[in-house]
């Protein structure tokens, strides 16, 4: 799969060298703010120009490339069933969901509510059922559970809902440290985990140019333990970044630099993820816009920046304004995952599930995207060109005039050839009306409705019955397990 | 006859330096203060108003012309008698404890500035305490509270109550906002009004001070 990649590249080659000058000089001169004393101190006896006063780290070039050069070019992000694990740096794309939003609409009656634990559960779900999305994001915010515990208890509940590889962003180091604890005691204690750990951790900088403490203490922590970790910039074109697309390649570079530079002071050779979630602001009426044409094409050149230093990339598609599975979700999700995807990113996370400028998800959006995906695959998956699939020999047997659907040739290959989609309405008219007009939208309604209902048959989920009385146990804030 | 044309040009502009000069050009060369403020940025900010609304100009473009105006007015208000012309009012606004959310906040700022508001930021991660501290000081007419984090609004609550135990409370007029904040959700928490952007904030904020 997707071994012709990358085939769009946004920016000639010698543009990429122009960003990237323009990052290290950004780097160089100006600096990223880092508001933590005790890491600056760190910082600064592993050779960094740190001007305290005003927080400042100034990164010289050589002891810049000295850094990045320890960072994995290749790693694996491995789950629970070794035939999800998802390796890196190998030109495969991983699709994945969105996460941490704090709506859910429910399309059948077009009512809205804040999410909850079981909305983690059963995106969970969605995600270990449909097959193109390849690995699970903590989908949204658990409202009923209290601040101290909630990173615990999401990932609890992805783990027990999904095999696939589970990463999830977390505001604070405490968090982190739960959730490790929880998966070294799935894996069978902390060295197991260290060697394939299961789940991974976003954090993000603040741009322009800044990384908080608590961003800071998380990817020291990743490192440290051997969580494979993204610091994402998502810079917004306009506002928070300037508003031509290569300022803001520039300047978001610069910051995920340097957080990647900053996990291997840490620790040589931690797991780290170039992580990139440029987007644009419409300026006409200040409206954020995740959708515009111009967030998928600073996505697929940031694959290109990230690919300057073979650092796997954690990039991101699929994403739109619009507050409901229709035109412009369509549209504006395959748009930018299919530019994405054929620059050849590692992981293209938000792709599923998100609505409404990251603020929502929506279960049936799960299987539309699933879909969409799917079709992405089949074209990153290219044209198969050899003596069997040029079928001179078929030709020539049929001749003029006959067909091919009856013939060994068809049934051998017709497989592998096309993508078969399960939600796009092929039938013709008369079969449509017969079957009460249905859509790609109500389809995707009984999709979900049959893989909740299927899963709520079966009895204690993925981790197993001992398990679960064992984290019952040594986990007593965890909920609804 | 002065017709203020460069000044108005330089306010569609945004071109604060050139405003800045036009102003002072014509007070030596003796138009009143009430002219230039009614005549010229008057004027101009009413074109600069008609062109937003048209779709002409963006955001950024108002933003700029309306602060050029703003300094055009500050410059000018040494030559008025009675009062305070250049401010609509005094607001104190900040991102609630444990959110670093800004952008939205900032654009709130600018378009009540752009108004005719004083504001004074406060930033983020704002814990009740300092936003109580900080009424005591400024003495604002309203605070505005942003939170972009559902996990973040139960401290709007939090701060609002602080000024209510501080005795602050009859004293502002507390305004809310952020992407997940809701009507239904200032009115829980005893907050007065709550607008979804930021034009409307700058309606909601006028409204609340009964000016127009
Ligand atoms: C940009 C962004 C960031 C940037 C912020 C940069 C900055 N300087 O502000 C960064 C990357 C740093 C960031 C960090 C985080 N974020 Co964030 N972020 C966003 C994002 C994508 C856009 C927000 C934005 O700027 N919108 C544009 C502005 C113009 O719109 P606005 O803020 O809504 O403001 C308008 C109105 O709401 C209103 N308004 C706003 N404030 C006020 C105040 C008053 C008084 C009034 C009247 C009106 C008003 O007027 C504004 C202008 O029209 C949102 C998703 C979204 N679509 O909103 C997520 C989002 C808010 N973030 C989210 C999360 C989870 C986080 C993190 C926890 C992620 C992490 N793991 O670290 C951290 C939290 C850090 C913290 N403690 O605050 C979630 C929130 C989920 C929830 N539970 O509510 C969201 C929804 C995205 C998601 N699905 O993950 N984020």
């Amino acid at each position: 799969m997707g071994k012709s990649l990358p085939v769009f590249k946004p920016l000639p080659p010698a543009d990429v060298r122009r960003i990237d000058q323009a990052s290290r000089q950004i780097l160089k001169r100006i600096g990223i703010r880092i508001k933590d004393d005790a890491i600056l101190d760190k910082l600064k006896k592993a050779g960094a120009k740190v001007d305290y006063h005003n927080q400042r780290v100034r990164f010289e070039e050589e002891w810049l490339d000295e850094l990045l050069s320890r960072a994995p070019s290749k790693f694996t992000l491995y789950s629970r069933d070794e035939k999800h694990n998802l390796p890196l740096g190998e030109g495969e794309v991983h699709f994945a969901n969105g996460g941490r939003v704090f709506r859910i609409i429910n399309i059948a009656d077009g009512d809205y509510r804040l999410t909850m634990l079981k909305d983690i559960a059963h995106t969970a779900t969605l995600v270990d059922r449909l097959e193109h999305i390849r690995f699970y994001v903590i989908a949204c915010q658990a409202h009923d559970v209290e601040p101290q515990y909630y990173h615990l208890n999401d990932f609890c509940n992805a783990f027990n809902n999904t095999n696939k590889h589970v990463m999830g962003g977390c505001d604070n180091v405490e968090g982190v440290r739960q959730v490790w604890k929880l998966a070294s005691l799935i894996a069978g204690g902390e060295d197991r985990l260290r060697k394939k750990p299961f789940f991974s951790v976003i954090t993000n900088p603040i741009s322009p140019l800044t990384i908080g403490p608590n961003a800071a203490k998380i990817l020291s922590f990743c490192a440290i333990h051997g969580i494979p970790v993204t610091c994402a910039s998502a810079p917004i074109a306009g506002a928070t970044s300037p508003v031509t697309l290569a300022g803001t390649l520039a300047q978001m570079h610069a910051e995920v630099l340097a957080g990647i530079s900053i996990t291997q002071i840490f620790f040589p050779g931690a797991k780290v993820l170039y992580g990139a979630v440029p987007t644009t602001m419409d300026l006409r009426n200040m409206e954020f816009s995740m959708g515009s044409s111009e967030m998928g094409m600073m996505s697929a050149a940031a694959v290109q920046l990230s690919k300057l230093y073979h650092l796997p990339i954690r990039a991101s598609a699929g994403v739109t304004e619009s507050k409901r599975p229709d035109i412009q979700s369509g549209v504006e999700k395959s748009f930018s995952n299919l530019m994405v995807a054929m620059a050849g990113a590692d992981c293209v996370l938000l792709a599923a599930g998100m609505l409404d400028s990251g603020n929502s998800v929506s279960y049936e959006q799960y299987a539309i995207d699933n879909e969409i995906i799917g079709m992405v695959y089949r074209v990153l998956s290219g044209i198969r060109v050899n003596k069997e699939t040029l079928s001179l020999d078929v030709i020539e047997q049929v001749g003029p005039g006959g067909n091919y659907i009856m013939e060994e040739h068809t049934v051998d290959c017709m497989r592998e050839e096309f993508f078969y989609p399960g939600l796009s309405i092929r039938y013709n008219f008369d079969i449509w009306e017969e079957r009460g007009h249905p859509d790609m939208l109500s389809r995707a309604n009984d999709m979900v409705h049959n893989i909740l209902t299927e899963h709520a048959e079966g009895k204690d989920g993925l981790l197993g019955t001992d398990m679960l009385r064992e984290i019952r146990k040594t986990f007593p804030e965890i909920k609804n397990i | 006859m002065n017709d203020f044309k460069a000044l108005s040009e330089a306010v569609n502009k945004g071109d604060n330096k050139t405003a800045l000069v036009e102003v002072q050009k014509s007070l030596d060369a003796g138009s009143s203060a009430e002219e230039i403020l009614n005549k010229g940025l008057i004027t101009a900010m009413n074109e600069v108003g008609d062109k937003f609304s048209k779709g002409l100009i963006f955001v950024p473009q108002m933003l700029r012309s309306a602060k050029t105006m703003q300094e055009c007015t500050n410059l000018l208000q040494p030559f008025f008698q009675e009062g305070d012309i250049t401010s609509k009012g005094k607001v104190l606004i900040g991102t609630v404890k444990g959110d670093l959310h800004d952008i939205g906040k900032n654009l709130v700022s600018m378009m009540l500035e752009g108004a005719g508001f004083t504001i004074t930021d406060l930033g983020v991660d704002i814990p009740p305490e300092k936003f109580v501290e900080k009424t005591k000081e400024v003495k604002p007419d309203i605070i505005g509270l942003s939170a972009l984090l559902s996990t973040t609004m139960p401290a709007m609550a939090q701060t609002i109550e602080a000024l209510q135990k501080a005795g602050l409370r009859d004293q502002v007029k507390i305004i809310i906002g952020g992407a997940p904040v809701t009507e239904k959700y200032a009115q829980q928490i005893n907050a007065d009004s709550y607008a979804p952007d930021a034009g409307s904030a700058v309606n909601k904020a006028k409204a609340l001070l009964g000016i127009s």
